[in-house]
């Protein structure tokens, strides 16, 4: 699982400092043109569109969760917040006993089993859809 | 808005009323209950739901959409006596009673719950375990001693199955710290509920994570 989110959109060099470079990631979704080699990383199974099965994910840290390199993401719509919890818990290295919450509108935790097309639809805007992401130790 | 994590009981209440306009507005059943001299009270909701089916211990699932991805189950069948492939409709479903409550002594809000079978059997903890989501059972079941316990009702003196709030704080600081930063309202139970919710079976709809928005807008 964790391969096949890293094969996905990947932001170039330029544009990762900030993690705001969200520009050069929205030409894909904003022109009908078909999607250049920047903007689409080998190994995406279909092209993007409107009709594309897979969302752009912005992911934000919260409090003092470590920061993910790559922030963007392009994601199955069918993908449940627990799979990219287990994502990023992967991608961050989190050992067990921490807890990875992952929220909308900075406020509140979609459950689990949510997917995040559904998720895309009620709270993207401007083409992507804005995760904040904080570990804890909530429990034990 | 309270400048650090705790909260006073009487902004409990106002969280929890505001809570509950939504939760009338969509139909989601949450109620508010006075104690008996009616100086405080708590929020209650009763669901039922069908045990061993694909659709588990999970009512705001949606589709399980999970192609392609070589993960975890993400529902385990309990390996439950009571489980029953076939009819007997009684043994299958479950009631869930939950009620949100304001604990002085941490000054947040605490999560009790029970659950009982039609015929008023209640399951054990054991079976409440079980029916944990999956992403949290591991952490869980590490030290369940430390999350799910049994305590009294602090109102009603029954026995009811408590998610420990010590560190409810915890995850609720950056929430708050953040809400802050950016200017924005945020009611405290309806953030703190769809975090613990899921632990124990319990899935907000989407809409009350806009419902504070909305307010805010209604208000201007």
């Amino acid at each position: 699982m964790a391969e096949e989110l890293q094969s996905m959109l990947q932001l170039p060099p330029s544009g990762a400092a900030g993690g705001e470079g969200l520009t050069e990631v929205s030409p894909e979704t904003t022109t009908p043109e078909p999607p250049s080699s920047a903007a689409v990383s080998p190994g995406t199974e279909e092209p993007a569109g409107d009709t594309k099965k897979k969302i752009d994910i912005l992911l934000k840290a919260v409090g003092d969760t470590p920061i993910m390199k790559t922030k963007k993401w392009a994601v199955e719509r069918t993908r449940t917040i627990q799979g990219l919890i287990d994502f990023i818990k992967k991608f961050l290295k989190l050992v067990a006993s921490e807890q990875l919450f992952i929220y909308v509108n900075q406020s509140f935790a979609p459950s689990p089993d949510q997917e995040v097309g559904t998720l895309y639809e009620c709270f993207g805007s401007d083409g992507k859809l804005v995760l904040h992401y904080c570990k804890s130790q909530a429990w034990g | 808005m309270e400048e650090d994590e705790f909260i006073g009981e009487k902004t409990f209440q106002h969280y929890c009323a505001e809570f509950i306009k939504h939760s009338q507005q969509i139909g989601d059943s949450w109620e508010w209950r006075p104690s008996k001299d009616c100086s405080d009270g708590y929020m209650c909701k009763i669901h039922f739901q069908i045990k061993n089916e694909s659709v588990m211990s999970h009512p705001g699932a949606s589709t399980h959409g999970q192609t392609c991805l070589p993960m975890e189950e993400a529902f385990e069948l309990p390996s439950d006596d009571c489980e029953v492939i076939e009819t007997a409709a009684a043994s299958k479903v479950i009631k869930y009673e939950y009620h949100v409550l304001y604990s002085c002594s941490y000054q947040v809000p605490v999560l009790y719950f029970r659950a009982s079978f039609l015929d008023g059997r209640p399951l054990t903890l054991k079976d409440i375990w079980e029916g944990v989501h999956e992403c949290y059972k591991t952490r869980l079941l590490q030290g369940p001693w430390d999350t799910i316990t049994q305590q009294e009702h602090p109102i009603l003196g029954q026995p009811f199955f408590v998610l420990h709030p010590c560190k409810t704080n915890e995850f609720m600081a950056p929430i708050l710290k953040n809400s802050r930063k950016i200017n924005k309202n945020v009611n405290y139970i309806t953030s703190w509920l769809s975090i613990v919710g899921p632990v124990v079976g319990l899935n907000l709809p989407l809409s009350y994570a806009k419902a504070t928005s909305q307010a805010e807008r209604n208000s201007d």
